[in-house]
């Protein structure tokens, strides 16, 4: 259990598992700049939109969500190194480069980054729309939002969530069955990607904090401030995985060795 | 029990004590990972003992299980010092926070006056028709408008600049109309409610004329009669015929009191409907002034509804609030239009309402109401020109509602009620003039004497003269001497009766400002000395529970002596001090403060002098600090009354967090199995909470968000046909869930299966026909007597307590573990798979097949929680039965969760506070909110036809803190489920001959997780605690924090209790039953 890494520096895995490093910004100039902008731009987009959102939250939401994916799917296509695209997008993680990283190889050479992105991009609104939107909106459920009322609002917040958190994942994974196992087990190594999403969900559940309380005010109603939560909880985990915390992993488990007793006593019968 | 079973694992281990040969035992499901089977080493203790002689290990044996015996007593004390530090800590915050009045059970009485020396009354004994007093009229119409708040009566005045009427203005003119154009018929005033403003407290104010407390100790603290004098009990007593239509809430003080055939109660509940009680009282009230009808009552109370539920629904500025209160204008024209001459007529309000249309608190919208007396007699005087016209604003010349009292029982010639405290209203006793003197000095003269007698009662009866009682006294010694010297001949003379007047009228309100301020003034040094000793108990609880790092048995004993030297001193000391007259107060309730301080520093420097156990008690994993956040978040969010509301809420998100945290973690894990299992119970785990939340029985507040479904209707505490299907899912359901859970270690053998499949399941069957039988008394589906019925179910029921704890009982102290072992001669090779490497060196003559080993603690201890599980449902209306099920479901599925993710070896204290959060979600999902009024006390008679004590409140404790008393028995399964069985190693057992036997450090785990689990309550009371204290003086302090507090504090000291009857102290039969079969 105590195999967990703290930091990127010391991997330690398993032997024959292959690992997949942090996702680096493709290293253009527009790509680190719109990388930047993004977070900024949809924390505006809500600011600008919060007024109509508290006045029609079903009708701004779903108006609202072209834009999103639109605006997502740029930040991916200008941004991310799509799945299966070659190392050469990848200069720092160029000495690993012996290690299979992609599930998808066809897309490697001369084809331009649009163009590589074409069948990752497509994939990640299908799953994002198919997968992550239900179990987006089934948590939410289960987190107590209204089961047999609101239901409309549920399934928008579910979405907005899903196309915050999922495209960028699945647009740089694709369906690489260790990465999603990381990322079922929160266990990503800190970075754009991994930071949005997990973000999303953090800020999310911190923007449930505000609805029980007895202010009146029109703007706590479900699922207003659980989606800002997302879209703050979003452009911080960018910022975050980009930067202070990239390439670091969450720890869930105790440290062993702090229970000395234990360990004592394991000395002992061995 | 179980003779079968029993028998054969006697049997089979002795012959195993005695083989001279080897042992294979078989790797349990999780064989493949290590940590989990630990199978080889009993087998090497076993080979061990058979190889040195078993005379040297049975004296060996028993040592330890003398050792584990005392260190397990000693355990049981360190947890008693906890509990008694809570009963210190709570009784004393108690004793200064919740003021009690207690009730006088004295009644005047028309023979007798209030003045001491009864040949003084020559006065007032020439009483026309009256008792103390002549009456004024025979009959009277009291019309409750419930919420009408003062300003809805009055003409808009603009208090501002630019302000403008709202809706509710000037739509029931009449009242002021009246007062203003025939002010000798009628007078217009406010009438200032004392909160809290809720209708029924408003409604015992204005019956008794006393001040509301929090508890009115004496009174039965179950119903809700009104056991004081009161007007309605004084009109009976004078043989009037009394008539009530409208909120049922007056059936419920004052039952039997009205005239069966023509009494028309309504439902009070509904506050969608604004119409059905109005336009029911109207119906009824109207046809009762007709002429032929009139000889048949002597007083009606109508209670209109409408405005109140107007309010509550859409507010005071809307359309219906006016239609609604124009609606009332033309019953009150209607009323004056059918009156006759000896008939008073009251309209009044009984609170306000607030901005939004609700009432409960303090403030001024909430208590401004209004009161309107009319008379086609012209009696009512002014005795200023300034008082000619009402009053714009309700804080001018306003009278306290309890006036009420005095003034009608006056002028219907009754005697004023025992305990009253308001003074008789000027303006119905000044005549038409204003200047009947003699009159008002006279009825201001009974009302002052009849106070007085209250107050030397219940000094007397308080065993006490305060001091402050008797400062009034002066007040009435004066007035007394100055109308003995008065003129008591002639017509009044105003020059000399307004003065004296006066004076009984200082009396009278200094009384009451003594009585409030005795009512309702908190002690505030008594509420710090208990949170200080709360808090000093959190503190040690945290160092204890999760600082201490060497083996907690080893330090119980210099903990014990540290804190009975510390208490011992404490006490005496507590006791001269107060001898001495240092401290004011009781010498067992000083001996007793400084007993729990002194156990305090004991404890401090037992703990603290060898910093060496002591690590900082910062939790090193997510884990740790996800409890930590559960239970400070939690704390905090109680300064809050929103959060307070919707606990229920919270406690659901925060176990769905851990079911997502659980998940993720459990994705973590290296053996496919674990991982398997893990995201399975997570899932389960989050549906199972999210399934329960169905269940609900929502609080006011929480109105119009919420929908009850715990019972047929919002309104009725009975259970819907459906839901009497509940219980017999349960039954179908529960065993097999416990029985799969059983079986994913192999432990479904022994007494588990008798017990769950046979026992559990029977027990369940039982509790479905019990509340099969319940549903058909109430909805008359059988054609059975009642009687009959009801003997069927207490016999139902008492077999089914009988089973669970009798049976129960006797099974879990004697059964065996639930283990299978059988022994097969020769062939091992062919179960080669499970060979363990120390078995090789003799291959094939005995093979010692075990089954269930894995789980040998848990599965063993389990039992337990399966008995209070039986007995805790059948409490349980049927939708919380099926809660409960859900419970049961959910505590297995977290300690596979632990398990999976190697928490329970780690103790962690996630375990144990995710329990503890189960329990109070549960309490919500069982019918209960954190108020008084969701006590479910009807369930004292599941088992029982009468009260008998200690039984009715152990079964009541048993419905309300069910959740929370299942959890607190499941505590040590956080640490002993699926725990691979050591044993002390006989070379380990020789080279450190102190206190490392396995068994000692499972009770050190074990006292870990209660304390854990009794930290996250201590945290949450002292919270409840400190914030009650600091918001005493808020307007939701009666509704909300205070009932909140009473929660915590009564939850604290049942899970205390629980804990260390039960939890802790099964642990010790347990723990000897696997000794006996395994060794120690």
């Amino acid at each position: 259990m105590s195999t967990s890494t703290q930091t990127p520096t010391n991997p330690a895995p398993p032997a024959a598992q292959k690992i997949t490093p942090p996702t680096q910004i493709l290293n253009t100039t527009i790509a680190k700049l719109y990388s930047t902008i993004h977070p900024l731009v949809l924390l505006i987009l809500v600011t600008v939109r919060f007024d109509a959102l508290v006045q029609d939250p079903i009708s701004e939401l779903l108006n609202d969500l072209p834009f999103l994916v639109g605006l997502q799917l740029l930040f991916v296509v200008l941004c991310l190194p799509p799945a299966g695209a070659d190392e050469k997008h990848d200069p720092v993680h160029k000495s690993k480069a012996g290690i299979r990283r992609r599930v998808k190889t066809d897309a490697v050479g001369g084809v331009s980054g649009i163009v590589a992105g074409f069948i990752p991009g497509v994939l990640s609104l299908i799953l994002t729309t198919l997968l992550a939107t239900p179990v987006l909106t089934l948590l939410l459920v289960l987190f107590g939002a209204p089961a047999t009322t609101h239901h409309a609002q549920t399934v928008l917040a579910g979405a907005h969530m899903a196309v915050l958190a999922s495209p960028p994942l699945i647009y740089v994974h694709g369906v690489d069955g260790s990465v999603w196992r990381e990322v079922w087990g929160a266990n990503r190594p800190g970075d754009v990607v991994w930071g949005g999403a997990l973000g999303t969900c953090v800020g999310a559940w911190f923007g449930a904090v505000p609805v029980p309380l007895d202010w009146d005010r029109p703007w706590q109603a479900f699922p207003i401030t659980v989606l800002v939560g997302a879209y703050i909880g979003y452009a911080v985990g960018v910022w975050l995985g980009g930067s202070v915390l990239f390439g670091r992993r969450l720890k869930i488990e105790e440290d062993e060795d702090l229970d000395l007793d234990s360990e004592v006593e394991g000395k002992k019968t061995e | 029990m179980v003779p079968e079973t029993s028998r054969g694992s006697e049997s089979r281990s002795s012959s195993l004590n005695g083989l001279p040969n080897t042992a294979l035992p078989p790797q349990p499901s999780e064989s493949s990972d290590p940590q989990k089977a630990p199978v080889p080493k009993p087998m090497s203790a076993m080979q061990t003992r058979s190889g040195r002689g078993s005379n040297r290990q049975d004296s060996s044996d028993e040592r330890l299980e003398r050792e584990f015996k005392a260190k397990h007593l000693g355990s049981l004390g360190v947890l008693g010092w906890i509990l008694f530090i809570h009963v210190v800590g709570i009784f004393f915050f108690t004793k200064g926070f919740l003021l009690t009045r207690m009730v006088l059970e004295n009644k005047s009485s028309c023979q007798v006056l209030p003045f001491e020396d009864s040949s003084k009354l020559s006065a007032v004994s020439k009483n026309d028709g009256g008792c103390w007093h002549r009456k004024s009229f025979d009959k009277a119409i009291v019309i409750i408008i419930d919420a009408l708040r003062y300003d809805f009566t009055v003409p808009f005045a603009p208090t501002a600049e630019g302000e403008s009427a709202q809706l509710f203005h000037d739509n029931i003119p009449i009242l002021y109309e009246t007062a203003v154009n025939t002010p000798e018929n009628a007078f217009l005033l406010p009438f200032i409610a004392d909160p809290p403003t809720t209708t029924l407290q408003r409604l015992k104010g204005l019956t008794t004329g006393t001040l509301p407390t929090f508890v009115d100790a004496g009174s039965n603290f179950a119903g809700t009669a009104i056991d004081e004098d009161n007007l309605v009990a004084q009109l009976r007593a004078a043989g009037k015929n009394l008539v009530h239509l409208g909120d049922d809430t007056w059936h419920s003080l004052f039952p039997n009191y009205f005239d069966a055939n023509l009494t028309r109660p309504f439902d009070s509940f509904n506050v969608w409907d604004l119409h059905t009680v109005d336009n029911g009282v109207n119906d009824h009230l109207f046809p009762l002034l007709r002429s032929e009808n009139v000889t048949k009552w002597d007083v009606i109370f109508g209670h209109y509804l409408g405005v109140d539920h107007a309010g509550h629904r859409y507010g005071p500025n809307h359309p219906a609030m006016g239609a609604k209160l124009r609606q009332m204008d033309q019953v009150v024209r209607d009323l004056i239009a059918a009156l006759d001459d000896k008939t008073l007529l009251v309209v009044m309000g009984d609170h306000g309402m607030d901005a939004k249309g609700d009432h409960g608190g303090e403030s001024s919208d909430e208590v401004d109401a209004a009161l309107w007396m009319y008379s086609k007699k012209s009696i009512f005087g002014r005795t200023s020109p300034e008082a000619a016209i009402p009053p714009k604003t309700a804080r001018e010349r306003f009278v306290p509602q309890i006036d009420l009292v005095p003034t009608l029982s006056l002028l219907l010639g009754l005697p004023i009620p025992f305990n009253n405290l308001g003074s008789p209203i000027e303006e119905a006793f000044s005549g038409r003039h204003g200047n009947d003197w003699k009159n008002l000095v006279d009825v201001n003269r009974l009302a002052s004497a009849q106070i007085k007698r209250y107050q030397h009662e219940y000094a007397v009866t308080r065993g006490a003269g305060d001091g402050q009682e008797f400062q009034s006294l002066e007040l009435w010694e004066a007035a007394e001497s100055a109308w003995q010297k008065s003129p008591k001949s002639g017509k009044s003379n105003a020059a000399a009766m307004r003065p004296i007047y006066g004076s009984y009228r200082e009396y009278q309100r200094e009384t009451l400002n003594i009585c409030r301020g005795l009512w309702a003034k908190f002690h505030v040094p008594s509420m710090i000395q208990g949170v200080g000793i709360l808090f000093a108990g959190v503190f040690l609880l945290v160092l204890y529970a999760r600082g201490v790092r060497s083996d907690r048995t080893a330090l119980t004993k210099p903990l014990l002596l540290s804190v009975a030297a510390g208490s011992g001193s404490g006490a005496l000391f507590g006791a001269a001090l107060a001898f001495g007259g240092v401290f004011d107060m009781p010498v067992t309730e000083s001996s007793a403060l400084l007993a729990a301080t002194g156990s305090i520093v004991g404890a401090s420097w037992a703990m603290i002098v060898k910093p060496q156990h002591l690590a900082l008690p910062l939790p090193n994993s997510l884990w740790g600090w996800l409890a930590v956040i559960f239970t400070v978040s939690q704390s905090f969010g109680f300064a809050s009354n929103s959060y307070t509301i919707w606990e229920d809420e919270i406690l659901l998100f925060f176990l769905c967090t851990f079911g997502v945290i659980g998940g993720i973690s459990s994705m973590r894990q290296k053996t496919t199995s674990d991982r398997v299992l893990g995201v399975y119970h997570s899932i389960l785990f989050v549906i199972l909470g999210r399934i329960a939340s169905f269940s609900r029985l929502c609080r006011e507040e929480q109105m119009p968000f919420c929908r009850s479904t715990y019972y047929a209707s919002a309104t009725s505490s009975t259970s819907a046909p459906w839901q009497l299907v509940i219980p017999f899912l349960v039954t179908l359901i529960l065993p097999a869930v416990v029985k799969s859970f059983y079986a994913g270690s192999k432990s479904y053998e022994g007494v588990a299966t008798l017990w769950i499949g046979v026992g559990f399941r029977l027990g369940l069957f039982l509790t479905s026909v019990f509340w099969m039988l319940e549903g058909a008394d109430d909805g008359e589906w059988i054609p059975i007597s009642k009687g009959m019925l009801k003997s069927t179910r207490v016999f139902l029921a008492q077999l089914v307590l009988g089973l669970a704890f009798g049976a129960g009982t006797t099974a879990f102290i004697y059964s065996k573990p639930c283990v299978s072992i059988s022994v097969t001669q020769g062939n091992a090779d062919s179960e080669g798979r499970s060979k363990s490497p120390s078995s090789a060196q003799q291959p094939g003559r005995t093979t010692v097949t075990i089954l269930g080993f894995a789980n040998i603690y848990g599965t063993r201890f389990f039992l337990l929680v399966v008995n209070f599980a039986l007995g805790i449902i059948l409490m349980q209306k049927p939708m919380g039965q099926g809660a409960m099920g859900l419970l049961l479901w959910q505590i297995l599925s977290l300690l596979e969760i632990l398990d999976t993710n190697a928490l329970v070896l780690g103790n962690s204290a996630i375990g144990p506070v995710v329990l503890a959060l189960l329990g109070s979600f549960y309490y919500f999902k069982t019918g209960h909110q954190a108020v008084l009024s969701s006590i479910q006390w009807e369930t004292a008679f599941i088992p029982l036809s009468t009260v008998k004590y200690p039984w009715s409140p152990i079964i009541v404790i048993l419905n309300t803190f069910g959740p929370q008393i299942l959890t607190a028995i499941a505590v040590p399964l956080t640490v002993l489920w699926k725990r691979p069985l050591q044993l002390n190693d006989q070379s380990r057992a020789q080279a450190s001959t102190t206190s490392r036997a396995p068994a000692s450090k499972i009770l050190s785990d074990i006292v870990q997780a209660a304390c854990t689990y009794i930290l996250y309550f201590a945290t949450i009371n002292l919270a409840t605690t400190m914030w009650a204290g600091h918001l005493r003086r808020h307007l939701m302090l009666y509704r909300i924090f205070s009932p909140r507090f009473m929660m915590g504090a009564a939850v604290l000291g049942v899970v205390d209790i629980v804990l260390i009857l039960f939890s802790v102290g099964g642990i010790r039969w347990s723990m000897l039953s696997v000794g006996e079969i395994f060794g120690w």
